[in-house]
This record gives structure tokens, C-alpha cells and sequence, in this order.
């Protein structure tokens, strides 16, 4: 009898003991709050954990003040929006079983992606193949494969952005006349691409390519790789590299030091707050891309302002553990949700084919000025800038959110600065 | 009735096969899909692991070779699911093989060295070999209409499955059924009783005439054969595969332990292992926004380590023969 009763409470133990763990996850679900009675959901995955984490955080928080912004007005066809996302942690293989979620389960009306093009990747299929519009945020050259006319992606690296993502940089580094290049790239999907468009512009100006490597996205001393460079003697070293590799760089750059006139282009992770203060002074010189910096002349996007403005304040009022400055990714994850809702609005129904045929048309206004898409809904120009990091003098923050310290050297109506030598900023 | 575990296992894939035909919500199979691929994971890791005492740290090398066996396939030839799985089994199979044969003069910690350090290898070599993505990975469409001997398989009106979600889960499912027929025969065998010797005392067993390499060799070809079946649909699965997806650690440590929580003894332990750990994990990673699920996974280990170090079946064997004194 007392056996009996020990195994049953053993069976209920066990149960018990998955049950507990199944309700605790359900615990910590972060499905946004409903706000209202049928409201139109958005939903999306995000990297809020993992390398990315510094980018998706700050355009989640970008997205919320959209929706609150949204819904402030009235939301969309006079129904609330609801944004429902999950943390994909940066790992390409989350992103499926989030996209069914969101769609099956969660039965959200839109979809969005999350932030990055490995990330955007895995959810292409998935899009395509229940037919919905889908807004990418910052995917390179994502569409080319797929070529599907429901897609359309706010990185302003124009119509053929491998190439168009590059252009401004090596424009910048005629001035020094290079005749050798090397050309450093991630083993990852974004850093290929922008390492293919980099070649072709490099061949384009008839550079050399002394030094060609990619390195394994895990790597961590990047001293042999740019030693290695270094010995070939380029004039130009470009990089294409995600968060961790351009830190590695940036800190090998440091230790080894190197005689070419110029080093960047396409290194992301380095507008990131937390990168920007922890690298300090170890960033003059390089020369990269960048979508918005604190500069008088970037009046181009007047709506960006205020809402970067918007964005640090509440940072501060709630203490939030974002990116306390959120200048590469707050507008345009702002404005990729924007479009998607002018056009809802102005299709007055979430008909997936109007929305499509909607905004593949439809010039539009947002806080990152004019957007218009064109051929696999890349924009139909870019906008990309090159910026030059100078006179950064310690680790502080702030002084990142002054004017001076990312110069901008193209496009040439909004410039701020001369392109200088690598090696005459780092003294 | 002689053949009534065979009735069962076909009963069940009637049951799979009439799931696909009633469930209309695509998410179920999404989840079914992963849980079914990590019960024929854990099935693979306990024929070596749980029968013979080798730890294979290995696991999402196997995996892998089966995956990446399917996109070079397709990328060459653009064959179906079913000959990519075939292929995926065989090429780990005999990855399995060569292994065993490099390896299992090794024992202890120092072979569970050599199978991690052999996923390393794997993904380095995948990393770098273009035609398959490198490491930047590639993007797989799963044909939209596949046929199969003709018969339309999938298709919205006319396939016999609706969509391809349900086609994986389908053929994922059948799989883990002959898995665990196969995890049961071996168990009942020659042998399964040779590996529990070899388990049990190598030397003795050796002593005893009991063939130990051969034995062994025929065990790892087994479970790394498994591995690559499990691994082979992932890409279309996943619709992108990169090595840090299909390398994942996450793989070689569910495949561990799933059979330790449910009990390496038996065929039945990887089975309920992978059942509740797996759904656990499903059910916490889609409705959570951090890693928790590795900590379920973490906690549950650590919780059994202690008070059921020989797995849900071994606890309740051992209570069943408590009581009945």
C-alpha cells in the first residue's frame, strides 16, 4: 500500500516536473499587450539575444514607438496595431518555427523580418509560400534568388545593393589614388555579398587585389589574418565584417597597425553604442559605411531627428539596456514599419496583393525622407554614406552623439569632412 | 501475438499519415517535425551510447553529414526528399563506420574527445566547401509539387499531403518508428547483449568470445546511419542551412540527454526522453525570448542526474521491483 503510494507519487513527481517547466517558460512569454478588442497584428521575429542583439533591440524599441505613434492616430484602418515577436537569438534556425508561429498560432495579419540578412534568409520561403508581403530590415540582397514581387527591404544600398552598398567608399578612396587593395570579408551571408560588390568595384577602378581571405565568423585573434595583409603591402584594405569580427578588427588594427591609406567599408557592429564607447580611440581612421550620424548636414531625413530625440529619452526614463543612442537602426526600423502601414491604410484592407502592388508603386515619405522600391524591392537609389572616424579622444559615449566624430565624407552634398590618411589619425 | 509490436509500429504510421490528413494548422507538424528528429537523435546516440557505454559528443557531426549530404544532392542532381534521406544515411553510416574503426581502440572521455573533435573537423571542412553555402550557408525551396513514383506528393488540391510541413512530419515520423523497431530489435539481440557485455566489462566480454570491434563497428554504423536519416531533411526543414545551424551544440547535447532522462537501458528511454524534453523545449523556445530552453534542458539533466541517475524507465523498474518485495 505504502509502495503503491510511493510510485504514485513518484508518476506525479515527473509530471510534475515538465508540467512546472512547460508553465514557467509560459510564464515568460513577451507577446506584446493587446491593446484594444481585434487589433491588426505585425508579427516578426528579432534578435534581441545572440551577435546581433545590439541592432534588434534598439529596432524593437523603434517598432513599439511606432505602434504606440500608430495607434496614438487611431491605428490602422481604425484597428489597433499589435506587434507579436519572438527572440530568434541570432540563430538562422529559430526563424521558420517563429514565422509558423506567428502565422499559424499567432494568426497575425502582416509580417515583418527581423534585423539582418541571415536572419531575413531562412524566412523567405516561409513568406513566399503563404503569399504575404513581407518588409525586410536590413537584408542584403536578399531577393536576388527568390526574385519575389511581395518583398521589399528598407536598406538603402539601392537596385543592386551588393554593388551599390560600396560604391560611396571606393569613391572615397580614389582621392588617395590606391593601386592595390586587400579584401578581408566574414564567411557569412551579408559579408559575402558585400565582398562581392567590393571586388566588382574595385575592379571597376582597376585596383589590384593583393589579399583575398575570409575568416570564420567565430574567429578571434584577427592579428595573423591582418598581418597577413599587411605583407602584401595594399594601399586600401577593405572589411566586411558582422559585430564580433569588426571589434576583432578594429583590435587588431590596434596591436599589428598597417600602412594602407585606408581601412573599412563594410564593417557593421561599429555604429553600435556599446562597439562605438568600448573601441574609443582605436576607431580614428577607419573609414565605413553608416545610414545616420549626428552631423549639421543630415537634415535629408527630418523626421530622424526627432525620433532618435524620442528613442534616447526613453532609454534614459526607463533605464532601458539598449543601445543608448540608437542612430544606425532606430529610423529606418521606424520606417520599414511605416511603409508597410501608409500602405494598409491607404489599400483601406490587409489584401496582401494590394498591399504589394501598393507599395512597389507608391513613392513614400517617412522619417528617413522619400523611400521608393525598385526591381526585387530594393530601393531605386542609394543612400548609403561613408564616414570617417576622427578625433575620438577616450571611451566616452557622449561624445559620439556630438558632431565631429563620424565625418561625413559622400554622398558630396551632405559632406563634413576631408577622407584622411589611416595612419595620420591614429598618432 | 508474435508480430504485435510490428501491428503497433504500422498502426502508428497509419496514425501519423491520418494526422497530416485531419490537422490543418502547419505550426503542429512544425513542432512534431523537430521532436520526431531529435527522439530518432537520441534513438541513434543510445545504440552506441546507451547499449555498447560509448558517449558520442559527435552527434550534430552525423546530423550534419546527412544534412549537407541533401543539399549537395540537390544542388547536383535535385533529387527528392526520399533519396536524399537514403543518401544522408548512408554517407553517416559510413562516416559511422570509418569512425568506429579510427576511434574505438579509444574508450571513456578520450573517445568522447575524438567524436567532438570529429564534428569540429566536419565543420570546418563544410565552411569551407562552397558548393554546399561555405559558411555563409544557402536557401533550399523545397520543389513545390514533388513526386514520387509518379504520385503527386504534395500539392494544395491534388498531392497526397497539403502542404510540404506535413510531408517532413510524415516522413520524419515513419523514420522514428523504424528507428525504434530497429533500437528494439538490436536490444533483443545478439546483439545488444554483445554491447551490454562490452558495457559492462570490455575485457571480460572480449575474454567471453564475444566479437567486441565488430560489434562495435556495427553499432556505430547503426547510430551514425540514424543521425544522417534525421539530419537529411533539415535543410528543407529549415529552407536556409548554415554550418552553426546544422553544427549546432544544441543537437549533441539533446541527443545525450533525451536517453539519459528517459533511460539508456531500454528502447523505450530515448522515446520518452525525447517526447518530454522535446516538447518542453518546443513549447518554451517558440513562446519565450531567451535561451530558457537550454536551461529546461540543463535543469531536467541535473534534476535526474540526482534522483534518477538511470532515467525515468530505471526509476520506475526499480520502484516496480521495491514494491513487489
Amino acid at each position: 500500500m505504502t509502495r503503491n503510494l510511493t510510485n504514485r507519487v513518484r508518476v506525479w513527481l515527473v509530471a510534475g516536473l515538465f508540467a512546472a517547466s512547460v508553465v514557467l517558460s509560459g510564464s515568460f512569454a513577451t507577446t506584446a499587450q493587446a491593446q484594444n478588442k481585434d487589433p491588426i497584428k505585425i508579427g516578426f521575429s528579432m534578435a534581441l539575444t545572440g551577435a546581433l542583439a545590439g541592432g534588434g533591440q534598439q529596432s524593437l524599441l523603434a517598432m513599439q514607438i511606432w505602434a504606440e505613434d500608430i495607434n496614438k492616430k487611431g491605428g490602422l484602418i481604425g484597428r489597433p496595431v499589435e506587434l507579436v515577436f519572438y527572440d530568434d537569438q541570432t540563430n538562422p534556425k529559430n526563424v521558420p518555427g517563429i514565422y509558423s508561429k506567428l502565422i499559424d498560432i499567432d494568426k497575425v495579419d502582416l509580417i515583418v523580418s527581423g534585423y539582418g540578412t541571415n536572419l531575413i534568409a531562412p524566412a523567405m520561403p516561409i513568406a513566399i509560400e503563404r503569399e504575404m508581403v513581407f518588409m525586410g530590415l536590413f537584408g542584403m540582397d536578399n531577393n536576388s534568388k527568390w526574385k519575389y514581387e511581395k518583398y521589399f527591404q528598407i536598406l538603402p544600398a539601392g537596385p543592386n545593393p551588393a554593388v551599390g552598398f560600396s560604391q560611396y567608399w571606393f569613391e572615397a578612396v580614389e582621392s588617395l589614388k590606391p593601386k592595390t587593395i586587400a579584401v578581408i570579408a566574414a564567411d557569412a551571408e551579408f559579408a559575402q555579398n558585400l565582398k562581392k560588390g567590393a571586388v566588382t568595384n574595385a575592379e571597376k577602378m582597376g585596383l589590384e587585389i593583393v589579399y583575398e581571405q575570409n575568416y570564420n565568423p567565430k574567429t578571434a585573434d584577427f592579428t595573423p589574418i591582418l598581418r597577413a595583409a599587411n605583407a602584401k603591402k595594399p594601399d586600401v584594405i577593405y572589411i566586411a565584417s558582422y559585430p564580433n569580427g569588426s571589434a576583432g578588427l578594429v583590435r587588431a588594427l590596434a596591436e599589428v597597425g598597417t600602412d594602407a591609406k585606408a581601412v573599412g567599408g563594410g564593417m557593421v557592429g561599429l555604429q553600435f553604442s556599446g562597439l562605438m564607447a568600448g573601441l574609443g580611440p582605436m576607431l580614428n581612421g577607419i573609414s565605413n559605411y553608416d545610414f545616420f550620424v549626428p552631423e549639421p548636414t543630415m537634415d535629408l531625413y527630418p523626421g530622424a531627428g526627432d525620433l532618435i530625440a524620442r528613442y534616447q529619452a526613453k532609454v534614459k526614463a526607463d533605464s532601458l539596456k539598449v543601445d543608448a543612442l540608437g542612430y544606425y537602426l532606430v529610423p529606418w526600423s521606424y520606417a520599414y514599419v511605416d511603409i508597410l502601414g501608409q500602405a494598409v491604410n491607404a489599400v483601406g484592407s490587409l489584401d496582401q496583393d494590394a498591399i504589394a502592388a501598393y507599395i512597389a508603386k507608391t513613392k513614400f515619405t517617412t522619417v528617413v525622407g522619400d523611400v521608393k522600391f525598385g526591381p526585387n524591392g530594393e530601393w531605386d537609389q542609394s543612400r548609403t554614406l561613408v564616414v570617417q572616424y576622427q578625433d575620438i579622444k577616450n571611451n566616452d559615449l557622449s561624445q559620439f552623439a556630438q558632431p565631429g566624430t563620424r565625418k561625413i565624407l559622400l554622398p558630396g552634398d551632405i559632406k563634413t569632412g576631408d577622407l584622411q590618411t589611416f595612419g595620420s589619425l591614429r598618432k | 501475438m508474435k508480430y504485435k509490436f510490428e501491428i503497433i509500429c504500422l498502426l502508428l504510421i497509419v496514425g501519423l499519415f491520418a494526422l497530416t490528413q485531419i490537422v490543418g494548422n502547419q505550426f503542429y507538424f512544425f513542432i512534431g517535425f523537430v521532436i520526431l528528429q531529435y527522439m530518432v537523435m537520441a534513438i541513434a546516440w543510445n545504440v552506441l551510447g546507451g547499449y555498447g557505454g560509448y558517449v558520442n559528443f559527435g552527434s550534430a557531426g552525423f546530423l550534419a553529414t546527412g544534412a549537407y549530404t541533401a543539399v549537395a544532392l540537390i544542388n547536383f542532381l535535385d533529387v527528392g526528399l526520399v533519396e536524399q534521406m537514403i543518401a544522408g544515411g548512408i554517407i553517416a553510416g559510413l562516416l559511422g563506420l570509418a569512425t568506429g574503426y579510427l576511434t574505438l581502440r579509444l574508450r571513456g572521455v578520450y573517445f568522447a574527445i575524438a567524436t567532438l573533435a570529429l564534428a569540429i573537423i566536419l565543420e570546418t571542412i563544410v565552411a569551407h566547401w562552397d558548393y554546399v553555402g561555405g559558411a555563409a550557408g544557402t536557401s533550399i525551396l523545397p520543389k513545390r509539387k514533388p513526386e514520387l513514383l509518379g504520385e503527386l506528393i504534395v500539392d494544395r488540391k491534388e498531392g497526397i499531403f497539403g502542404n510540404y510541413k506535413e510531408f517532413l512530419f510524415f516522413l520524419m515520423g515513419t523514420v522514428a518508428i523504424i528507428c525504434v523497431w530497429i533500437s528494439r530489435y538490436i536490444e533483443n539481440s545478439k546483439l545488444g547483449r554483445g554491447l551490454n557485455a562490452i558495457k559492462d566489462s570490455e575485457e571480460a566480454a572480449e575474454c567471453m568470445g564475444v566479437p567486441t570491434m565488430r560489434l562495435k563497428l556495427i553499432a556505430t554504423a547503426i547510430s551514425g546511419g540514424m543521425m544522417g536519416v534525421a539530419g537529411a531533411p533539415l535543410a528543407s526543414y529549415l529552407t536556409f542551412i548554415d554550418p552553426l545551424s546544422a553544427f549546432n551544440l544544441e543537437y549533441a547535447i539533446n541527443a545525450i540527454a533525451m536517453p539519459m532522462i528517459g533511460g539508456t537501458v531500454s528502447w523505450a528511454g530515448p522515446v520518452i526522453g525525447a517526447l518530454l524534453l522535446g516538447t518542453a523545449q518546443q513549447v518554451s523556445s517558440l513562446w519565450i525570448q531567451s535561451e530558457l530552453n537550454l536551461l529546461i534542458v540543463g535543469v531536467v539533466l541535473v534534476v535526474f542526474v540526482i534522483i534518477a541517475p538511470e532515467g525515468i524507465i530505471g526509476w520506475f523498474r526499480k520502484s516496480r521491483k521495491g514494491s513487489a518485495r
